[in-house]
């Protein structure tokens, strides 16, 4: 008679092949993150140095200054770790405890989407928000309900703008020197009223062509959709993230934005591309929007709350004034993830296998349910939300004020 | 995946380790343990310690739904009721039986002059004489899904065996392909049905191969290869596929009865030689077995004969450290002492070694638990609703819906029981 291990079935899991796991997910993500670094260092560090603007070892500046992020909130969340769990004593538990907690990825991502020229003391001050308030506070890796990286750059961003702007803001030492754009981002010149032209949009910058590239002004690490592009075609073949909520997200900013161009008078595809290209969109939709701790699990869920980014991400950028647009509202929505995953998840659970009643079955009448019901409420949430903030912001930049003159122009 | 689509998902079929190897008849143990229960249903004994009795002799009867008699296995002595351990994981009472190889069988076991005269109600009669009940491993007693009221147009015969290691029922077919369409012909009559599929993995040839050349005289069944997914084998997955339609409950809603295929075999002898249900094949495989094989064996049969029938143990087995799965390693259930006793539904025996210990994190929130559900759940929400004890969430939910297929634990990077949480919500709404 032999003892036997025992265990809950199945008795076969995907973790059974060490190649597969949580950690595999996170190394799968901070890999992605390559493409973009690189890109970074060499639009604001290489290209630079090449231009004979800074000495060669101020070009790994955008390197070192990623690392700094990534190595912050790293030493925080040891830091956290020490101080309040008793069983961390040794070198061994505390580095067990770090590596089922992902410590680098808020650190990482923060300094990604900051200016080039944020002082080091902010970044930190933000490492702080992201790792000690937004996630270790509640609770580590799974429990926190906001992105950590997007507390952090909310908190910077709110508090300490001026400062970062005096330090030297978003553009490097080329671009300074290029003056052309009178010290803003395109997105800065946007929300700064300079109204809806090409020419005050884009030109100023160059072409759309180098809003995809992304050798325009903006924040280390989110100007460039190609380098992203690439980050998202390694994170959707690893099945790290879902390859629609980026699609869905981006989506709905294009349509929306399209709309608001039509009212407000800015004929063709420019704008809505113009659009999405800018202002740490396409970086939020991959990178942010697909975060899994602090978004939906089902996927439904999944693709209401890209709907729902894309709608507040156009109501914050040009209603709301905040150049910020993405980030508010991936962390406004943060809050409502757990809301919408259990209606959602309600839904589906009812909806969900429905087609397999094809091919001549009796069709069953079934009451109104209350999944109905939430899912109606859902869908009309958004479209009024987004109608709001189509015809608000469409006549926002007429100068004639807001919807009755703005619906005319529809038509 | 978000609404529809649910195909499930390719798991690593560890066949080759059984399926090569013939059907390894082992009909005589020195003792055989009849368990006097069935799902769940204690049986009421109608023999006495010191007894003697011949195969094929009634020796317990379920009473209540599914009432029918149980048959002993062997010819001999009934020596005591003692407890062993069964597939559902508890010891339960079983009648020892000692074989005192003599074979005698009951008065009742002859053959039928002409099967072909039998009406509709003699077919579900024999059934219920035979004991029959359903092979795959719920056990359900097969006559009961015979008298529902609603027309029957298809009997589906299940020989998908989508678990992992499963082979027992693909050598039976192999070796008894005859007997697998002279069942489910009978089925067929019993139901009033037009037709009859045979359902297998599209990889299993041996199945085409075997049925094939005796397909043509039988003109109504046809054979239906599904696809190599978990869990494919699942009888709404095998319904819908084959007739277009799905069904809330019962499959007879949707004019389908299903059955395995070892069910099938055993009724063609049912029918044709009043032999009940004493017998069934099962599965011995896992990294954890010499030899793997698969046996014939009387109901009753202890478990760790066959293990040595396969050569023991394989070299350097940790026993503290492997499990030892009484079903399929999707859907079993890990017995902690070695000394399971062969029952009606155990279909396999696995024993492997448990994989390397690894860090557990918190549940990222992937999602891929919901995104491979078959029946759309979303495990996760199941989970939060379930440990705030709020048994409206959990009904909201449609938690009953879960089939325990066991897949949103196999996806889940994190090594979340995430399962076993959604198996525990649906206790909760049964109390
Ligand atoms: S698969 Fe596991 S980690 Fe992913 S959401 Fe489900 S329970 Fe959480
Ligand atoms: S065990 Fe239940 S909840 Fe989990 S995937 Fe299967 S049906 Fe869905």
């Amino acid at each position: 008679m032999a003892r036997f291990a025992n265990a809950k079935a199945p008795y076969l899991r995907m973790t059974d092949n060490p190649s597969f796991g949580t950690g595999a997910i996170q190394r799968d993500f901070l890999i992605a993150l390559l493409p973009v670094i690189l890109f970074a260092f060499y639009k604001n560090g290489l290209q630079v140095y090449l231009d004979g603007n800074i000495s060669f070892l101020e070009m790994f500046y955008p390197l070192v200054f990623i690392l700094i992020g990534g190595l912050m909130s790293t030493l925080l969340e040891a830091l956290f770790f020490v101080i309040t769990d008793k069983s961390v004593r040794t070198m061994k538990t505390l580095g067990k405890k770090l590596s089922v907690s992902y410590a680098a990825i808020p650190g990482l991502l923060l300094a990604m989407i900051l200016p080039l020229y944020t002082p080091v003391w902010v970044l930190i001050f933000g490492c702080i928000a992201a790792t000690l308030v937004a996630k270790m506070l509640f609770g580590g890796f799974g429990y926190n309900i906001f992105n950590p990286a997007l507390i952090g750059y909310v908190a910077v961003a709110f508090t300490l703008y001026g400062v970062i702007q005096n330090a030297g803001g978003a553009l490097n030492a080329s671009e300074v020197l290029a003056d052309a754009v009178g010290g803003a981002t395109p997105l800065g010149a946007l929300i700064e009223g300079e109204g809806l032209s090409y020419n005050a949009l884009v030109a100023p910058y160059g072409t759309l062509l180098d809003f995809f590239v992304g050798t325009i002004p903006g924040a280390l690490a989110e100007t460039s959709a190609l380098a992203i592009l690439i980050s998202y075609v390694w994170l959707v073949a690893r099945k790290v993230i879902k390859w629609f909520v980026p699609v869905i997200f981006v989506g709905t900013v294009f349509v929306l934005s399209w709309f608001i161009g039509m009212i407000a008078g800015a004929e063709g595809v420019w704008f809505p591309l113009y659009s999405i290209l800018s202002g740490g969109l396409i970086f939020g939709a991959v990178f942010m929007a697909t975060e899994p701790v602090t978004t939906p699990r089902n996927p439904l869920g999944k693709v209401v709350f890209a709907l729902f980014l894309g709608v507040f991400t156009v109501l914050f950028r040009f209603v709301g004034d905040f150049a910020e647009g993405v980030a508010t509202a991936i962390v406004f929505m943060n809050i409502f993830t757990m809301p919408i995953d259990n209606w959602t998840a309600i839904i589906r659970s009812e909806l969900g296998g429905k087609e397999i009643f094809v091919k001549g079955a009796p069709k069953v009448k079934k009451p109104i349910s209350k999944a109905t019901i939430k899912g109606i409420i859902l869908v009309a949430l958004i479209l009024l939300i987004a109608l709001y903030g189509v015809l608000k912001a469409g006549g926002m930049f007429t100068a004639s004020g807001w919807i009755l003159p703005t619906v005319g122009r529809l038509f | 995946m978000i609404l529809n689509k649910a195909t499930g998902i390719r798991i690593d079929g560890k066949k080759h380790m059984s399926k090569t190897t013939p059907m390894h008849e082992y009909l005589n143990p020195r003792f055989v343990y009849l368990p006097l229960i069935q799902q769940n249903s204690p049986l009421k004994r109608t023999v006495e310690v010191g007894d003697t009795v011949k195969i094929g002799q009634t020796v317990a009867l379920r009473e209540g739904f599914g009432a029918m008699p149980i048959h002993a296995s062997v010819s001999g002595k009934v020596t005591a009721i003692k407890k062993v351990w069964h597939a559902s994981g508890r010891m339960v009472d079983a009648l020892e039986i000692e074989n005192d190889h003599q074979n005698a069988l009951d008065d009742a076991i002859r053959p039928e002059p002409d099967p072909s005269l039998f009406t509709r109600e003699e077919l579900v009669n024999k059934m219920v004489n035979a004991g029959l009940s359903g092979l795959g491993g719920a056990g359900f007693p097969t006559y009961v899904k015979y008298l529902a009221k609603t027309p029957i147009d298809v009997v589906i015969i299940n020989a998908v065996e989508c678990e992992p290691y499963i082979t027992c029922d693909y050598v039976m077919i192999e070796k008894y392909p005859e007997k697998l369409l002279k069942g489910l012909q009978y089925f067929m009559r019993a139901a009033d049905a037009k037709r009859g599929v045979i359902c297998f993995k599209n990889y299993n040839v041996g199945i085409i191969e075997a049925l094939k050349p005796l397909l043509s005289h039988y003109p109504n069944i046809t054979l239906f290869p599904v696809k190599d997914l978990y869990p494919a084998g699942w009888e709404k997955y095998l319904v819908q596929q084959v007739t277009g339609r799905s069904y809330p409950n019962l499959p007879v809603e949707a004019g389908a009865i299903v059955n395995n295929s070892g069910t099938a075999i055993v009724y063609a002898d049912v029918v044709e030689h009043n032999i009940p249900l004493i017998s069934r094949a099962i599965t011995i495989s896992g990294e954890g077995v010499k030899e793997p094989k698969n046996f014939l064996v009387p109901i009753g049969t202890p478990v760790k004969e066959l293990i040595a029938l396969c050569g023991g143990y394989a070299d350097g087995l940790d026993p503290a450290k492997s499990y030892y799965i009484a079903g399929g390693p999707m859907t079993g259930r890990a017995i902690m002492i070695d000394e399971l006793i062969v029952n009606d539904t155990l279909g396999s025996v696995i024993v492997k070694p448990m994989p390397a210990e690894r860090n557990h994190p918190a549940c990222l929130g992937c999602g891929r638990c919901a995104d491979v559900c078959p029946v759309f759940l979303a495990p996760t929400e199941i989970q939060r609703a379930f440990e705030m004890n709020d048994k409206d969430a959990v009904r909201s939910l449609n938690a009953s819906k879960c089939m325990q297929c066991g897949l949103c634990s196999y996806v889940c990077p994190s090594h979340i029981e995430i399962s076993d949480f959604v198996f525990r919500a649906k206790e909760l709404l049964r109390k």
